[in-house]
């Protein structure tokens, strides 16, 4: 199993960098901000090209789409601020049902071709994921909140507890499910609560650790591209900036300040190419890769946060401003710390578990 | 490659060490970690067996091994807990400069005694007015006939009163910018003129800083290591070794303080307990990520593309060993008070963001060399 990226995964990597320079500057996440209709067009480029197949995985390895794909282009779509429903329906909804096999075959061919899907895992009052819905006599029904990409999605892909044991349930948007959407930090990626009584399209029992996992991956691979981006536009910005006769880059207190940012980059990006590379590789134990999973999940919203919190103090006053992109990052990063499990909930979690363990 | 594979080769090495080992060596292990004569043998065994520089030549106390699977070899050898190195310096850091710089002379004289450890070696580095500006130094070598006379003094000079030799970086050119007019010359501590003078340690310590006065030492001319006034590009080529073991050293420390907080009563019974449980979980991530971060560093290396990530080891890795001992002490409440095994950890944790470039000077190298911030 690798940890870094192999060639081709750079050349994808490469490939998507291009069409999003070119095709999504974070200008596009702006207009998203007050338009509710301008991620569409963004979004048919991302289904042309293909990405949401990510989706999808099959049998043959050669062929498929590893987690690790999966981790190239949603950091890139993280790092361009793309208002595309990337993460929230193939990365989050399909990523839960990744393991889920044949009974979701259907459900992911669907998300695959571009039909957007959200995940609500997020019980009123809980900080770490968990189940929010019950399933009884053939329903699904149940309340979950801050569901991300939901005012954009047809499927909903939640947890529900059953007499036996957690299921995965999908429910099409419609009767039934009652979409309450409100303002939010970063309403280019609008999310919204949920209430659901509804009949579900496809059932299939799952292990919620392992479940979970590729979501949170998921979620760590758009916040590293995001901490990576705000890094590079402080440190653009630290090299022209000039007071007191010279660039404010070469003060110390800026300059160990994005070397610490750096680090925070660096450490997320690590765990979170080893979490992928952890999860595509069958030897890997459920908690071993949940545990891993959580890290790169924790460490990469650290470092979104804090590559944006320092990106705007380096900015100064400019980044107050709506004009100035610095805000779209650190909506967004704020935004994808509190989904799936804040960082210091994450990191207790995975301590505890440590702690509990056989020495 | 491969990430955390137990390939045939690391079992042949786990097998070796096993056998080395005295049996009770992991009960005793608190007793056995300062067993200067274990470790001195486990030196010279490691160097037969081919197990010391494992990318190095049978000759030279390796097996000619690819990068990686010495990488695998050193975290073995580290989850082992192996015994230290009792001259860390030696085989460490002036090994690879005698072997990348050194004249085919020197490396016949020197480098099998260096890696037997039958001859120790100190740095001779910093000085009272140069410290992180390593290039500021002032210790004066001026050519006379076919040898140099040195004047100067040498400090925080780790181990000089058990070692036969030094990495003795002098200036030969007080003309030239200061980077440019370093040389690095092989001193032997037996001459003539040196005064060394151990220095008590803050901490029980076997690594013994010294004063190293210089007072018109002559240094043979063909004791040159490299070109010269090229001495510092020996020091950063000998320190960047450095580094890049650094951080697994680093990385088993944590491991054995992860499990320390683990294995605490505190942890378990005391009402305040659950408040370890997210540091805990920060420094497990800091822990992966060093791993990860070395790993995909050489893979980076390996296919050719640079590894800028690699300059983040020592920064994390240095600062993460010193917050796990913190939290150590946290986890055992008062009885962190008569722990000295957990002082000696603390103090020596607290070096680790010193030596070898302290993290002020890595951070600049990060600014500088890597996001390509100004210099100051």
């Amino acid at each position: 199993m690798d940890v870094g990226l192999n060639s081709g995964q750079l050349a994808l990597r490469d490939s998507v960098r291009d069409v999003l320079r070119a095709e999504c500057p974070p200008a596009i996440a702006r207009q998203a901000m007050t338009d509710p209709d301008r991620w569409r067009t963004v979004w048919k480029t991302v289904v042309d090209l293909g990405w949401s197949e990510l989706a999808v995985p099959t049998a043959d390895r050669d062929s498929s789409f590893g987690r690790m794909d999966l981790t190239v282009v949603l950091e890139e779509c993280g790092a361009a601020l793309a208002p595309v429903p990337l993460l929230s329906s193939v990365g989050l909804a399909a990523g839960l049902l990744r393991l889920a096999g044949p009974a979701v075959d259907d459900v992911l061919a669907e998300i695959g071709s571009g039909v957007v899907a959200a995940l609500a895992v997020h019980p009123p009052g809980h900080r770490l994921p968990a189940v929010p819905m019950t399933l009884q006599d053939g329903r699904v029904y149940g309340r979950a909140v801050a569901v991300p990409g939901l005012p954009r999605a047809e499927l909903v892909v939640t947890l529900a507890s059953s007499s036996e044991g957690p299921v995965a349930a999908v429910v099409r948007v419609g009767d039934g499910v009652t979409v309450h959407e409100a303002e939010c930090t970063d309403p280019a990626q609008p999310v919204a609560d949920v209430e659901v009584d509804a009949q579900p399209i496809a059932i299939v029992p799952v292990d919620l650790d392992s479940a979970l996992a590729t979501p949170l991956v998921a979620a760590a691979a758009d916040l590293v591209g995001v901490a990576g981006a705000a890094l590079e536009r402080a440190i653009e910005y630290a090299k022209t900036r000039q007071q007191f006769g010279k660039p404010i880059g070469a003060f110390q207190g800026i300059k160990h300040a994005l070397a610490d940012n750096y680090v925070a980059l660096q450490r997320a990006r690590g765990l979170t190419y080893a979490a992928a590379a952890r999860l595509d590789d069958p030897a890997t134990s459920v908690a071993a890769g949940w545990n891993a999973a959580a890290l790169a999940k924790a460490a990469a919203a650290e470092a979104a946060v804090g590559c944006g919190r320092t990106a705007v103090q380096v900015h100064g006053a400019l980044a107050q401003t709506w004009e100035h992109d610095m805000h779209l990052y650190l909506r967004h990063a704020w935004q994808g710390a509190s989904t799936l499990g804040d960082s210091r909930a994450l990191y207790h979690a995975v301590g505890r578990r440590f702690a509990g363990s056989a020495a | 490659m491969s990430y955390g594979l137990k390939t045939d080769l690391v079992a042949e090495y786990a097998a070796w060490l096993t056998g080395f080992l005295p049996n009770d060596y992991y009960e005793r292990y608190r007793e056995y970690r300062w067993d200067i004569g274990l470790r001195r043998a486990h030196q010279n065994a490691a160097f037969e067996a081919g197990w010391l520089q494992p990318t190095w030549s049978p000759a030279h106390g390796g097996r000619s091994l690819g990068l990686a699977e010495a990488m695998e070899i050193r975290l073995e050898a580290a989850m082992r807990s192996a015994p230290k190195l009792p001259n860390v310096a030696g085989p460490g850091v002036a090994a690879p400069g005698i072997r990348q710089f050194g004249t085919a002379a020197q490396i016949d004289r020197l480098l099998v005694p260096l890696l037997r450890g039958d001859e120790w070696w100190a740095l001779g580095m910093s000085e009272p007015e140069a410290g992180s500006d390593f290039a500021g130094l002032r210790t004066r070598a001026v050519r006379d006939g076919d040898m140099f006379r040195v004047k100067g003094r040498k400090i925080w000079t780790t181990q000089a009163h058990q070692s036969r030799w030094c990495t003795l970086y002098a200036r030969t050119d007080p003309d030239a910018p200061k980077h440019r007019g370093i040389s690095c010359l092989i001193l032997d501590l037996e001459s003539p003129g040196v005064t060394i003078e151990p220095i008590r340690m803050a901490s029980i310590s076997d690594e013994t800083f010294c004063e190293v006065i210089l007072d018109d030492v002559e240094i043979p001319a063909d004791s040159l290591l490299g070109p010269v006034n090229g001495g510092w590009q020996v020091a950063m080529s000998s320190l960047n070794h450095e580094r890049q073991m650094i951080w697994i050293m680093n990385w088993v420390e944590i491991q054995r303080g992860l499990s320390s907080v683990r294995d605490s009563q505190a942890t378990h019974d005391d009402y305040a307990s659950g408040e370890v449980f997210a540091e805990l979980g920060s420094l497990l991530a800091d822990a992966e990520a060093l791993r990860a971060t070395g790993y995909r560093a050489l893979n980076n290396e390996l296919a050719g593309r640079p590894s800028p990530e690699a300059d983040i080891l020592k920064l994390l890795g240095s600062q993460t060993l010193q917050r796990v001992w913190e939290l150590s002490a946290a986890a055992a409440g008062p009885r962190s008070i008569d722990d000295t095994d957990l002082l000696f950890e603390r103090q020596d944790a607290l070096a680790a963001t010193i030596y070898g470039g302290t993290s002020e000077i890595q951070r600049n190298i990060i600014a500088e060399r890597l996001l390509g911030l100004p210099k100051g």
